[in-house]
């Protein structure tokens, strides 16, 4: 691939080299590109040699010239030289006299010869830096020409220059309200003439704060220009805005983007530990399918929309569209987790929001950066399964030890051949996982983003692409590939434009496009038909013997009917292909009302967005063969087509999903800030939202309705001398969903925060605690996503007039029939918001001059309103759908910790820790349920995500102990079943024996710690992340051995009872060849503790020395390379213990990546 | 300058604009538009109303399904094979003695309680339809009352007594009023007669047009119900019973009256006589009988052989009453079907065999003679599990030279049309010409003959059920089995003769009209009468004279006539005999085997073991709690 990558490029260049020769004034953008993309070329060379930068400045004493022109202008001259040769000129086009006729006649001289013989006594001066040939009047030649010139009156002379004292080139010098300007000169210097005491000159340069002086009755004015710094410093980023981050009072985690950096293209994957507030985790590997699952300060709600609200740009989008941010575009993550921060926010704060801001063009020159990657991708851990042959004997074991009358499915002869690895066709013995799945894969990841911009405009174009493989095998038989190869392109163009002095025109697109091709069945989907698929009954495909030399297709190996899974023949037959692409489209406009009064804005935002998604699945029935005979002691067998009726050697075509969808959203907002008598400000904002989703595959005609939200927020705050805040908001919501009377709700929340550290009295404890804050808020939330999609409209009645469901037929042939009516859901006027209150105390400590800082925070909520099903309805009621309503109450309390360490030594060392911790714990309040008898079975004050089970004993020691104990309601079972306990002593186990068993299926504990250090070029940083309080299960039903040909896991195949060896507390029961419904209860039997310590990712880097860099005109250079997952600490062992029950599925994947990150100025 | 600030004036106007409208328009929420559906409109017309009587019908119970009716694998009566090919269905749980509170097999007190709400919107707001005749509307009221009355009695055979659904409760009901209560098991039966003597007179003799309303409720439908309701109800287990008389209301209401009251099985034998006279008005005169087809030669035997099958499987033949055309007979008829039965075209994927009859449901045919095997005194009951060879008499019976048991020799006809098993004939199947024996098929059945090369299939008791399968259904080929679809007899004629035989037997004791309608049913299936064949052949010559004798004749009749057909299971239990029954082993031949010797030996399979609280369904363990003010049936 960078072969390919570094082509492309030098093509351009070569493009642009017929560019070469403009006329520039001063350091203009063009020139900027222009250089950026000799560099680039060189930075490519470099890359791809490896070898040390020629040294620039040779170049011109080595590079040979050869002129021979006669009464050419110097134009042609410098044209000649730019195309012999690398040089490029630079000067400003009223310098020189272009037309003017020389005469050269140079062979194999160096530059300064040619220059020395063009500018002879001209008064132009050039300098060679590098290739860059800088040409400029030579003052004294001009001075020496023209001794008799008169200085003019009012002549303002001076210097500019930046921080660093170093000249600046090309700094407009203009008088102030009028267009009389000038330009530095190379050295930096200008001259102004008929400028009065009066007037003020205005110092501009782009990518610098502009400057005004008063003239007054200086002659000389030096200026030293100072860069505009990233505003983003100390803002954050709050709900429709910005605040000064020491005024912010609202709970609010912010991360450096470059934190979130993980050499995975699913951004989601790395919010686990590395963001304070997130609970998150991640179940699957699979490209595509690999979305983390997130939660604000844990899970409030037993409802139905749990995820936090994700705004991009504003843009409310989902998981997925955050998954496909690049880390590079973004300018601030933050995560907002109590009422302040939220309220604004009213219709679907309640779960915490995420609020991403993409990065914007600046004033400055052109900044060019790209990223490269190059990842192996390998699971984590595989499941190992039995051996064949022990498969078989443990099958024939099934089947005896439930029913010693039973047929046993595998001849002692057939175990004993295959043991002997007599022969493969005969006696298979498939390993299944190895003939799907490869031991690694390999990823790669480009991105890219340019941005700049001058007064007018500013520009930040980001594109982006990535290849995501699976680790399948593919057939070379076919010729496509059935291996998940999942492409991901994102473009985003964010261009700023200043109208007016007082308008500021943004307008954002982006796009996200995923190309997908895999299995049909999806990744997770084969890693299941592994797991089960029988290892003994046929092999995967057949070899072509002497009676099929004419078939042209691949024999794959069934057993019977044809209906036993072949794994390898659903994967190789065929491949799926889902496209997804999401276009927004974005405009807003900021106006500065400060001619009404000052401090106040007005923003308008409208933005758009456009999904679709359609898949195709292409594949070819496979045809089946089975053996027919064999004869013993030789290799003699036949096979034959046993499904000669429905396979086929063509690809067969089959339409799949097809989902488009469209939204638009406006907003208008109204901004008061301003700081009076330089002690109190006040700020102030009024915003309304107004929203409109539609869904073209709805479904219903109910859920094709738009859905819509209509809001007024506001918020007002008060800040005293940067020591005392206050801070109101309210959100006034409304939703399509509910009924009119319930339609809006109003959320509004306060909060204060003293910012101790100021006051005086602090002043002795300043040097040891640089900083301390408190902050306090309390409000309210409303979220109305409480039901899914097709209980949208609850004060509707859903009835379906002619549903097949409901279906009868009469006629002596059945000739008549007439589908019925049926009624989905109740209407129920009363339905209305869940509404969250929460309460947030934190703490800001900043210590050793903010090298420490710690943020902890206390949070407390309390939802009520949670829809869900009333359980005082008895079935005799007759009802066909559950009858709903507001009566669910939670509460959840936490805290989130967060600690920064920052430190750099002089010689250039530097080392930075952080870390932190996630907790949230929850709980319900109110739920409905049956007045039980048995108190544990009740919810309240139980963790919402809680599991209810019986407690397992043991495996029961033999029949007797059967016969004595309590019945066990789950049908048959016998001696090595699971031995459960009758908690409320009845004699039999019924669901009054259930109790709450673990932790939540949800993690209670996030946490995440690591290091960054550096010396002089290397870096080396690691991360660990962890999260404990949490349980899960192991599946026993598609575990089962034998049940629908399930393979025999290991570690069951390691400990299961038998009747031999009757071990009770083995980890498998008795085995059968069914599942036996009394060992799948949920019970404390197959719980494992989910707790976990990993080293998420280590990275070890090399930036080049700032002098190579200078050479090779980079800003950033760096080489890393980078691992993932690659160590975990957890006592599980069947498989990589984060995946929780959905351990069968497409593992997670640790990853060792190589990096090259470019940045060029 | 001027004219800048000027537009920006204007712009910003615009905004504020903006501001104040983007919030102003209330409407904006009001995304619903009118016509939405609503249960009203279903009855805004008769065609939308037909549809609302059809989902009436649509909450029918899966008849004659292994996986969705009790009766087929919940009792002795079949005894299905289980191995990896066919997963068990969970009504088999129930005859293995698994049923269990926490999730009932087979519950359909959520199904039956939907249906009953559906069918009272439907009574509640059919009035309302404009364009409906008022003769099809008083029909249509009382189809869906039979419906109603049915899905309460199907309820109270499982439950006993129930909360019954007169009226709907609203959906908006205080809890207090939702929490309603069983009623004694008395008033739930006279509901559910109410209902069909309500019904019946509107309800049409026959229906109109074949094609299209064959499997709607009739008058004889609706008699025949009313018959069956009533003989259950004077039946032990609702009649009289002591064993139950504990179960209460937490109100001390009584649910069980445990006094015997012979009226019950007066006004049982007045109703049973009702419907067949009804039933002989809308056609139902007398017995099927297979009338052979011009073109094809039958012999007698084989005549009688398929008019007994015929009975159950020909579509809406003259003895079917009440067919399901809700509940469909293939699947059954597949997993009946012995593989590899025609050996011209091999194996049949598809048909699985798998259901099988425990020796007990052989033994219980009568000989030849009409007398149970036991009782003749020409049958060497001792010796039945020796071995005979197939001779010339048996042809049409036996395979000519084939040896097999004894138990299979001199058995009634029945015996023949409904079981499948080693050497026995399985005539049809494209096998037609009974003159040639040689064309005709056999059975071979016993391990790695044809009918059971396969591991995974073939019966686990070496019987098959071959009265479900339609004779004329073909296997031909590998994935080719063609077979004819039938409705589930729910009621057929046989079964009302027989009814009205039992009830006038308990109410009066024996009789000539006893006799009449029990001998008709023998007559069809090939034998003599009762009297007859009690008199000579019987060790208890005298049995049939008494109330008692007569009683055990009449029910062990009822088994044999109506095997198979999902009578069984509900018949013992209102007979309270499945404590007798049910708890006797399931045994077969053993199948494993390959010689004659080996294979036929009685061998044990599971041993059954029913308790009294097995007589009815628990009340799932959930429901108990959504209302407290439920009671759970004893024993659970």
């Amino acid at each position: 691939m960078p072969e390919k990558f570094e082509l492309n490029y030098s093509n351009k260049f070569n493009f642009n080299k017929c560019m070469k020769n403009k006329f520039f004034i001063g350091y203009d953008h063009c020139n900027h590109i222009k250089r950026i993309l000799l560099m680039m070329k060189l930075t490519f060379f470099f890359c791809l040699l490896g070898l040390m930068s020629v040294s620039a400045s040779v170049y011109s004493q080595r590079t040979k010239l050869t002129l021979n022109v006669d009464e050419a202008s110097i134009y042609e001259v410098l044209n000649q030289i730019e195309n012999q040769s690398d040089f490029v000129f630079i000067y400003k086009s009223d310098v020189i006299d272009c037309d003017k006729k020389v005469n050269v006649n140079i062979k194999k001289g160096i530059v300064n010869k040619v220059l020395d013989n063009i500018f002879k006594d001209s008064g132009v001066k050039y300098e060679i830096i590098k290739n860059e040939i800088i040409l400029t009047t030579d003052r004294n030649v001009l001075n020496k020409n023209r001794t008799n010139v008169v200085i003019p009156e009012n002549r303002i002379k001076g210097k500019v220059t930046d921080t660093d004292g170093k000249p600046l080139p090309g700094v407009t010098i203009t008088v102030l309200g009028t267009t009389r300007g000038v330009i530095t000169d190379n050295d930096g210097t200008y001259s102004i003439d008929k400028v009065n005491p009066s007037d003020k000159l205005v110092f501009s340069f782009i990518g610098m704060e502009s400057q005004i002086i008063d003239v007054g009755e200086k002659k000389n004015i030096k200026v030293e220009m100072i860069e505009k710094t990233e505003e983003l410093k100390d803002v954050t980023v709050v709900a429709y805005g910005k605040q000064k981050k020491e005024s912010v009072i609202g709970s609010i985690s912010t991360v450096r983007p470059a934190e979130l950096k993980v050499p995975s293209s699913n951004l989601t994957t790395s919010l686990a530990g590395r963001v304070a507030g997130i609970i998150s985790y991640q179940r699957s590997g699979e490209p595509g399918q690999d979305n983390a699952d997130f939660f604000v300060r844990g899970v409030t709600t037993f409802g139905y929309a749990k995820n936090p609200l994700i705004l991009i740009d504003g843009i409310e989008l989902t998981t997925t569209d955050l998954a496909r941010l690049q880390t590079d575009d973004i300018a601030s993550f933050s995560i907002m987790k109590d009422a302040t921060a939220t309220a604004l926010y009213g219709a679907r704060g309640a779960n915490g929001v995420i609020l991403v801001t993409t990065k914007e063009g600046k004033e400055g020159k052109a900044k060019l950066s790209f990223r490269v990657e190059n990842t192996f991708s390998m699971p984590t851990r595989d499941v190992k399964f039995a051996d064949p042959v022990t498969y078989m004997e443990m099958n024939n074991e099934a089947i005896l030890t439930r029913n010693p009358l039973g047929e046993t499915l595998y001849s002692d002869d057939k175990i004993a051949r295959t043991a002997a690895n007599e022969n493969s066709v005969i006696f298979p013995a498939v390993d299944w996982h190895d003939m799907l799945f490869k031991n690694y894969t390999k990823n790669q990841r480009y991105n890219m983003n340019i941005s700049g911009g001058g007064k007018v405009a500013r520009y930040y174009i980001a594109g982006s692409f990535s290849q995501d493989n699976g680790i399948l095998k593919v057939d070379k038989r076919n010729n496509f590939n059935n291996n998940i190869d999942l492409k991901k392109y994102t473009l985003r163009t964010n261009v700023n434009v200043n109208i007016t002095p007082t308008t500021e025109l943004i307008a954002r697109m982006s796009g996200s496009f995923d190309d997908y091709s895999g299995p049909l069945d999806g990744g997770s989907g084969m890693y299941n038909k592994v797991v089960h698929s029988n290892p003994t009954l046929f092999p995967a495909y057949y070899p072509v013997d002497e009676a099929h030399q004419s078939v042209s297709h691949i024999m794959f190996g069934n057993y019977d009917e044809g209906t036993y899974c072949n794994p390898y023949a659903d994967m190789v037959k065929g491949y799926k292909e889902y496209t997804r692409s999401q276009m927004t489209a974005q405009m807003e406009v900021h106006e500065d009302f400060k001619w009404i009064t000052k401090g106040l804005s007005f923003r308008l935002m409208m933005n758009t967005i456009r999904n679709s998604f359609f898949s195709v699945n292409r594949s070819y029935n496979p045809f089946y063969y089975a053996l027919d005979y064999y004869i013993p002691g030789t290799d003699e067998y036949s096979i034959s087509m046993i499904n000669e009726d429905e396979g086929t050697e063509y690809l067969g075509y089959n339409e799949g999903d097809k989902t488009i969808s469209s939204s638009f959203y406006l907003e208008a907002a109204l901004n008061y800030n301003r700081t009076f008598n330089k002690k109190h400000n006040v700020s102030g904002l009024l915003l309304t939202t107004r929203k409109n989703y539609l869904d073209a595959n709805a479904g219903s005609l109910q859920s094709s309705l738009p859905k819509r939200n209509l809001g007024l927020s506001g918020r007002f705050t008060y800040s005293y001398d940067e020591r005392y805040n206050f801070e109101f908001n309210f959100g006034y919501n409304g939703s399509e969903r509910f009924h009119e009377k319930n339609r809006f709700g109003f959320f509004p929340s306060a909060g204060v925060a003293w910012n101790v550290s100021n006051e005086e009295f602090w002043a002795p404890y300043k040097k040891l605690f640089s900083k301390f804050r408190i902050r306090a808020t309390y409000g309210l939330v409303g979220n109305d996503d409480i039901g899914s999609s097709s209980e949208r409209f609850f004060y509707l009645s859903d009835v379906n007039l002619n549903t097949s469901s409901r279906k009868a037929t009469f006629g002596d042939n059945w000739g008549y029939s007439r589908n019925g009516v049926s009624v989905s859901r109740y209407a129920n006027e009363d339905i209305t918001w869940e509404i969250a209150k929460k309460k947030n105390l934190a703490f800001e400590i900043g210590m050793f001059e903010h090298k420490l800082e710690i943020q902890a925070e206390f949070f407390s909520e309390y939802r009520k309103n949670i829809f869900m099903p009333r359980a005082d309805i008895p079935v005799t009621m007759g009802l066909s759908s559950a009858v709903k309503a507001n009566v669910g109450e939670a509460s959840s309390k936490g805290t989130d910790i967060s600690i920064d360490y920052n430190k750099s030594w002089n010689n250039s060392m530097w080392l930075s820790l952080r870390g932190n911790y996630t907790y949230a714990t929850s709980q319900y309040e109110v739920y409905e349920e049956p007045e039980y008898k048995e108190p544990w079975r009740l919810h309240k004050g139980k963790a919402l995500g809680q599991t209810y089970g019986y407690i397992a004993e043991r495996l029961f020691i033999d029949d007797a102990e059967v016969a004595n104990s309590p019945k066990q309601n789950f049908g048959e079972y016998m001696a090595g079943d699971i031995k459960y306990t009758d908690i409320n002593r009845d004699g039999q186990i019924t669901q009054a024996d259930m109790v709450p068993i673990g932790y939540p299926i949800r993690p209670e504990i996030v946490y995440g710690f690591g290091f960054s250090y550096g010396y002089k070029h290397f870096d080396f940083s690691a991360f660990f992340q962890g999260l404990t309080h949490e349980s899960f299960w192991i599946n026993p039903s598609s575990t089962s051995p034998f049940n629908n040909q399930t393979q025999v896991l290991k570690s069951y195949a390691d400990s299961y009872w038998s009747e031999d060896k009757r071990d009770v507390y083995a980890l498998w029961p008795r085995l059968s060849p069914d599942v036996v419904e009394n060992n799948t209860q949920p019970s404390t039997w197959f719980m494992r503790d989910g707790s976990f310590l990993r080293l998420k990712e280590i990275e070890f880097g090399y930036t080049l020395p700032q002098n190579i860099q200078k050479k090779i005109h980079t800003s950033l250079f760096r080489i890393y390379v980078s691992s993932t997952n690659c160590l975990t600490f957890s006592k599980f062992k069947l498989w990589d213990i984060e995946m929780g029950g959905d351990g069968l599925g497409y593992p997670i994947q640790r990853t060792f990546n190589v990096g090259l990150n470019i940045s060029i100025k | 300058m001027k004219r800048i600030m000027k537009n920006i004036t204007i712009t910003k106007s615009i905004f504020l604009l903006l501001l104040i409208t983007t919030f102003s328009c209330k409407d904006y929420l009001d995304v619903v538009p009118d016509n939405i559906a609503t249960i009203e409109q279903a009855f805004h017309m008769r065609s939308s109303a037909e549809k609302y009587l059809f989902t009436c019908y649509s909450y029918m119970p899966s008849h004659g399904s292994f996986d969705g009716d009790p009766a087929i694998l919940g009792g002795d009566e079949i005894w299905p094979r289980s191995n990896n090919l066919y997963r068990n269905s969970i009504f088999f749980d129930i005859a293995k003695g698994y049923q269990n509170v926490v999730s009932p097999y087979g519950d359909q007190w959520n199904n039956m309680y939907k249906a009953l709400r559906d069918c009272n919107i439907f009574l509640d707001n059919i009035e309302n339809v404009p364009d409906i005749d008022s003769e099809e509307l008083l029909r249509w009221i009382a189809e869906v009352k039979v419906l109603k009355a049915y899905y309460h009695y199907y309820l109270i055979k499982m439950y006993g007594p129930i909360p019954l659904v007169k009226n709907n409760i609203p959906i908006d009901a205080s809890p207090d009023e939702v929490k309603v209560t069983r009623q004694p098991v008395d008033e739930c039966f006279d509901y559910v007669v109410q209902l069909l003597d309500e019904a019946a007179p509107d309800l049409p003799l026959e229906v109109v047009d074949p094609a299209s309303e064959l499997g709607r409720i009739t008058r004889p439908i609706a008699v025949a119900l009313k018959a069956k309701v009533l003989v259950t109800a004077a039946s032990p287990l609702f009649n009289g019973d002591n064993d139950f008389a504990q179960l209460k209301n937490h109100d001390g209401t009584v649910l069980f009256n445990p006094e015997f009251q012979k009226a019950k099985w007066d006004s049982a034998a007045v109703a049973c006589k009702e419907a067949i006279e009804v039933c002989a008005e809308g056609g139902f005169v007398e017995l099927y009988k297979f009338i052979p087809s011009l073109a094809k030669n039958y012999s007698d035997t084989i005549i009688t052989q398929l008019s007994i099958r015929n009975a159950m499987t020909e579509r809406w033949n003259d003895e079917i009453i009440w067919g399901d055309t809700q509940s469909h007979t293939g699947d059954l008829q597949k997993l009946a079907q012995p593989w590899n039965i025609d050996p011209i075209y091999g194996d049949t994927w598809g048909c699985y065999g798998i259901l099988g009859a425990p020796l007990k449901i052989a033994e219980m045919f009568y000989s030849k003679n009409g007398v149970p095997i036991d009782e003749d005194k020409t049958w060497k009951y001792d010796e039945r599990y020796k071995l005979q060879v197939g001779g010339e008499d048996e042809k049409l019976y036996i395979e000519k030279g084939y040896t097999t048991a004894k138990l299979n020799f001199e058995r009634e006809p029945r015996y023949y049309a409904d079981l499948g098993f080693d050497g026995g004939i399985w005539y049809g199947q494209g096998r037609y010409d009974d003159s040639d024996v040689d064309n005709l098929l056999y059975m071979q059945a016993k391990n790695a003959q044809r009918n059971q090369t396969d591991i995974s299939r073939g019966s686990i008791t070496g019987y098959y059920i071959k009265k479900v399968i339609p004779y004329e259904n073909m296997t031909k080929g590998e994935s080719n089995y063609s077979y004819t679809d039938y409705p589930w007899p729910l009621i057929r004629l046989a079964d009302i003769y027989l009814l009205y035989a039992e009830a006038l037997n308990e109410s009066e004791g024996p009789s000539d009209e006893v006799y009449k309608y029990l001998n008709m049913v023998r007559a069809r299936a090939g034998l003599g009468t009762v009297q007859d064949s009690w008199t000579n052949y019987s060790t208890d010559p005298n049995k049939y004279k008494t109330k008692e004798g007569l009683r055990n004749i009449i029910q062990r009749e009822r088994l044999i006539e109506l095997a198979f057909e999902g009578q069984r299971f509900w018949d013992l239990k209102r007979w309270k005999r499945s404590s007798t029954e049910l708890n006797k082993p399931i045994t077969g031949w053993d199948i494993w085997e390959k010689t004659n010797e080996d294979y036929y030996v009685s061998t044990f399979i599971w041993n059954q073991q029913f308790g009294l609280k097995d007589y009815f369904w628990p009340i799932k363990d959930s429901y108990m709690e959504q209302n407290t003010d439920l009671v759970q049936n004893l024993g659970w």
